[in-house]
C-alpha cells in the first residue's frame, strides 16, 4: 500500500511538473494593478516635481531677500528696475534649474511633461497679475506696497498645494502667515522683515530638494 | 495577447518595477526615494528588490556620497521588456481583448 501511495505521488508530481502553470487574472484584479501602477507613476512625479521645485525655491529665497534688501536701502524710483532685473535673474536661472529634469524625461521615451514652458506661463501670469493689481489698486501705503507681493506669492503656492502637490500648501501657508505678521507687527521695518522671510522660503526650498 | 507576469503581479514588486521604469531616463533612485514612492517597508522593499534582481529584471548599484553608503536601483532592458508586457497583459484584459 505505500508503494503504491509513494509511486501515486511520484506520478502526481511528474504530472505538476508537466503542467505549464499560468497566471490567471480576473478583469477587476488587472483593473485594481493598473490603478497601482497609476498611483505610484503620481507620488513619483509629486517626488520628482519636489526635487525640481526645492532648488528652484531657493533661488527665489535669495532673489526676494536681495529684493527686499533693495526696497529697504534704494529709494522707491528705483525699486522697479532693481525688481525686474533679479525676477530676469530668477527666471533664467529657474530655466536652467529645470533643464536636467526635461533630459531627463526625454531620454526615459515618456512624453516631455514641457515643465520649462509651463514654468515660464506660470511666471508670467503672475508678474501680469500682480501689475495689474497694482496698476487697478494703486497701493499709496508703503507697506501695502511691501506685502502685497508676499500675500501673492503664498496664495499661488497654497493653491498649487491645493491642486497638485500638498507640501506647497504649507509652504504658502507659511508665506502668507510671515507677511501679515511683519504687516502689523512690524511696518516700520517691513522690507527687512520680508527680506528676513526668504529664510523661510529658503528653508522650504531645501525640505522639498530632499523629499 | 501579451503575457502576464507572475514574478511582477506581487502588489509591491510591480510599485517598485512601475517606479524605476518611470525613471529609467535619469539618476537611479536611491532607496530612500524608492521606500516613499512604494511607501514599503525597510525590510520589504529589500526583500522584493533582491527578488528581481534575482530575476534580472532590476540591478542594485552600491556606493559611497562621501563617508554615506548610497543604495540605488535601475531597470534593466529585460525588466523593462517584462513590465511593459505585464502592462500590455493587464490593459487587454480589462479592455477584453482576447
Amino acid at each position: 500500500m505505500t508503494e503504491f501511495n509513494d509511486a501515486l505521488t511520484l506520478r502526481y508530481r511528474e504530472l505538476w511538473r508537466s503542467m505549464e502553470v499560468v497566471m490567471v487574472l480576473s478583469k477587476t484584479e488587472a483593473a485594481a494593478a493598473l490603478a497601482d501602477i497609476q498611483e505610484t507613476n503620481r507620488r513619483g512625479a509629486t517626488l520628482r516635481g519636489y526635487r525640481i521645485g526645492g532648488p528652484i525655491l531657493m533661488l527665489w529665497s535669495v532673489i526676494w531677500a536681495l529684493g527686499y534688501l533693495g526696497m529697504g536701502l534704494l529709494p522707491p524710483q528705483q525699486w522697479g528696475w532693481a525688481w525686474l532685473v533679479l525676477d530676469m535673474v530668477g527666471i533664467v536661472g529657474s530655466i536652467v534649474l529645470t533643464r536636467p529634469a526635461e533630459k531627463a524625461v526625454r531620454a526615459s521615451g515618456a512624453k516631455s511633461s514641457a515643465a520649462t514652458l509651463k514654468m515660464i506661463g506660470g511666471m508670467a501670469v503672475a508678474l501680469v497679475l500682480v501689475m495689474s493689481a497694482f496698476s487697478v489698486l494703486r497701493p499709496t501705503d508703503p507697506a501695502a506696497y511691501l506685502a502685497f507681493p508676499g500675500l501673492m506669492v503664498g496664495a499661488i503656492y497654497a493653491a498649487v498645494g491645493v491642486f497638485v502637490a500638498r507640501r506647497y500648501l504649507a509652504i504658502g501657508a507659511v508665506m502668507f502667515a510671515l507677511t501679515l505678521i511683519g504687516f502689523y507687527a512690524f511696518p516700520e521695518v517691513l522690507a527687512f522683515w520680508m527680506a528676513s522671510a526668504s529664510v523661510g522660503l529658503f528653508v522650504s526650498g531645501v525640505w522639498l530638494a530632499r523629499a | 495577447m501579451a503575457k502576464a507576469d507572475d514574478l511582477i503581479h506581487q502588489p509591491l514588486r510591480l510599485k517598485i518595477m512601475a517606479a524605476l521604469y518611470t525613471e529609467r531616463g535619469g539618476e537611479p533612485p536611491e532607496f530612500s526615494r524608492l521606500k516613499s514612492i512604494t511607501q514599503a517597508t525597510d525590510g520589504n522593499l529589500g526583500s522584493h528588490l533582491t527578488a528581481l534582481e534575482k530575476a534580472g529584471y532590476v540591478e542594485i548599484l552600491k556606493d559611497h556620497v562621501g563617508k554615506r553608503p548610497r543604495t540605488r536601483a535601475s531597470v534593466t532592458s529585460t525588466g523593462a521588456k517584462a513590465f511593459r508586457e505585464h502592462v500590455a497583459y493587464l490593459r487587454e484584459l480589462v479592455e477584453g481583448i482576447d
